[in-house]
């Protein structure tokens, strides 16, 4: 029997850790309070080394917490980051996404900046500012950055935040043994979607939804194996999938993929899902990665990297991008369908619609079905953010 | 040179290509195309400062994909192809086509309009009489934000 309003606004017959109050999506409140407590102080991956091959290579990145940043490879070969603004007059420094430049120059004054944030010039400084104000006062505004896990440049915008060894604790060990030999960008994509930026990793956080793509129902969900694969979770928030034998040639149109993948079983499959909205993706032949840069409570810009091995001849990489594209390209089968989902929920959840809950009540002993990979998510979500993903008003 | 009843045929075949394409009849769309046929949509990043290419199939690959498209969940919105032949040269026994290209979506709901993408088709021509055939297609698209995408080829 459908729902009156009072069943409808009911809590549901779950224990609490088992939904999430659907306000948590779309209350502008909570959004301003999550920059601050989840993603100011946490890991972000600005960018991978491969875009930052030659000193001076620089790359652009709109951090999540709304900070602009300058991520460059120095004249010592270390990658460093910085806010791209101006200590002058605030204006932004560098305007195009990537390139290379042996001073970061403001174009409105020729404040002129080295690749390791110091000032290197003031036009007419002494004529201005006398002894009063110097270069050496004038430097950039750096933030932490390292490379790690598969070469990636990560960030964090706050002075005495946890190392990222202490961030990421052991959820990446299921990857490392695969991520030995140098890896390349040979994809990058952005998706603007109506919808809110834990959505998208609750869709990366859970394998229920392989029954909105084909792909994935004839290639695993039918295949043995399948229900095999596990969920675990790590301290702060990250979970890992294992891996199973996806059979690529049950797809008209693909074949299975023989360029595969160092070290990895054929048609093997990994995830790993990082807090609050990062996501490695190793799908037997090309690692996917996914970042989320949430706009608003109901819109977020999504990152998404393709990468090969450094190595790769010229057939293997043409392999790999085929096989990225087949399913996770902006035409491909399966992104367009995870995206539409999302953009679906972001219609349904918007502010004002009275969606109320959001279920993760699944348990099969953390295997496939199992929702207990939002459901770790939010366990650290209600830790940071001081309440409850289940009441957050 | 090509002549000018060539280059009005070579014109009409692309404006075909995008009415079979708008109308989802995928048999049309090949019929216009070669044995031979290359369809590929590229496009360059100036993020990663690389060329990319998004799909890449040859005729048999172009089948599969219209053949397994009905069996996904896809955006329903129509599409709209604007094409504007700008250049044809002859080259061999076919022509090289430069066309710019506006692809609109119309949503369902309500029937608003937006552009969607922009970007060139640069196809190559092979001339059969007066029923010259598309040999190869490649959309380079200057456009590359796509928000939640689209599954059918422009």
């Amino acid at each position: 029997m459908a729902k009156t309003a009072a069943e409808w606004s009911a809590p549901p017959k779950f224990p609490a850790t088992h939904y999430v109050d659907s306000r948590v999506y779309t209350d502008e409140a909570i959004f301003e309070e999550e920059k601050e407590k989840l993603f100011k102080p946490l890991w972000i991956i600005a960018c991978h080394e491969s875009e930052l091959a030659a000193p001076y290579d620089y790359r652009l990145f709109s951090h999540p917490a709304g900070v602009p940043l300058i991520v460059i490879r120095g004249d010592d070969a270390k990658v460093r980051a910085f806010y791209n603004i101006c200590p002058h007059r605030g204006n932004t420094i560098l305007y195009d996404p990537a390139g290379n430049a042996k001073r970061l120059t403001c174009i409105f004054h020729q404040w002129s900046f080295d690749s390791r944030g110091n000032c290197v010039d003031i036009s007419r400084a002494e004529q201005g500012y006398q002894e009063r104000f110097c270069k050496e006062d004038a430097a950039m505004r750096e933030v932490k950055c390292e490379v790690a896990h598969g070469g990636f440049v990560w960030v964090n915008l706050t002075d005495d935040c946890m190392s990222l060894r202490e961030f990421i604790g052991g959820a990446m060990d299921i990857l490392e043994p695969y991520m030995q030999q140098p890896m390349e960008v040979f994809h990058y994509h952005k998706a603007r979607v109506r919808t809110n930026f834990k959505l998208w990793h609750d869709t990366n956080s859970e394998f229920y939804h392989d029954y909105l793509h084909y792909f994935n129902r004839i290639t695993g969900m039918m295949q043995p194996g399948y229900f095999d694969r596990k969920y675990t979770g790590f301290p702060n928030g990250h979970a890992t999938v294992g891996s199973m034998q996806i059979q690529y040639d049950k797809y008209e149109g693909s074949k299975e993929r023989a360029v595969g993948w160092p070290g990895l079983q054929p048609g093997g499959w990994f995830m790993v899902d990082l807090f609050p909205g990062m996501t490695y993706n190793l799908r037997t032949s090309v690692m996917r990665i996914d970042v989320s840069v949430p706009l608003g409570p109901n819109e977020v810009l999504i990152e998404f990297r393709g990468l090969g091995l450094k190595a790769d001849s010229e057939e293997e990489r043409r392999q790999r991008v085929f096989d990225h594209n087949m399913i996770w390209g902006p035409f491909g089968r399966n992104l367009h369908e995870d995206l539409l989902g999302v953009h679906g929920q972001g219609r349904a959840m918007r502010h004002g619609t009275d969606s109320r809950w959001v279920l993760q009540g699944r348990e099969e002993n953390n295997t496939i079905h199992d929702e207990i990979g939002m459901r770790h998510y939010y366990a650290e979500w209600s830790r940071r953010m001081g309440r409850p993903a289940h009441h957050p008003a | 040179m090509v002549k000018s009843e060539q280059r009005q045929a070579i014109e009409e075949l692309v404006y075909r290509s995008c009415l079979a394409l708008d109308a989802r009849d995928y048999k049309a769309f090949l019929a216009l195309c070669d044995e031979d046929f290359r369809y590929t949509i590229a496009t360059y990043s100036p993020e990663i400062r690389r060329e990319m290419v998004w799909l890449d199939h040859d005729r048999k690959g172009m089948e599969t994909l219209f053949t397994n498209l009905p069996r996904h969940n896809s955006d329903h919105s129509p599409i709209t192809r604007h094409a504007t032949v700008y250049t044809v040269e002859a080259k061999g026994a076919g022509a090289e086509v430069v066309s710019a290209l506006q692809v609109f979506r119309t949503q369902l709901d309500g029937g608003a309009t937006e552009l969607f993408a922009v970007g060139r088709f640069h196809d190559t021509v092979k001339l059969n009489g007066a029923h010259p055939k598309l040999a190869k297609r490649v959309v380079k698209l200057d456009t590359r934000l796509l928000g939640y995408g689209y599954h059918i080829p422009f």
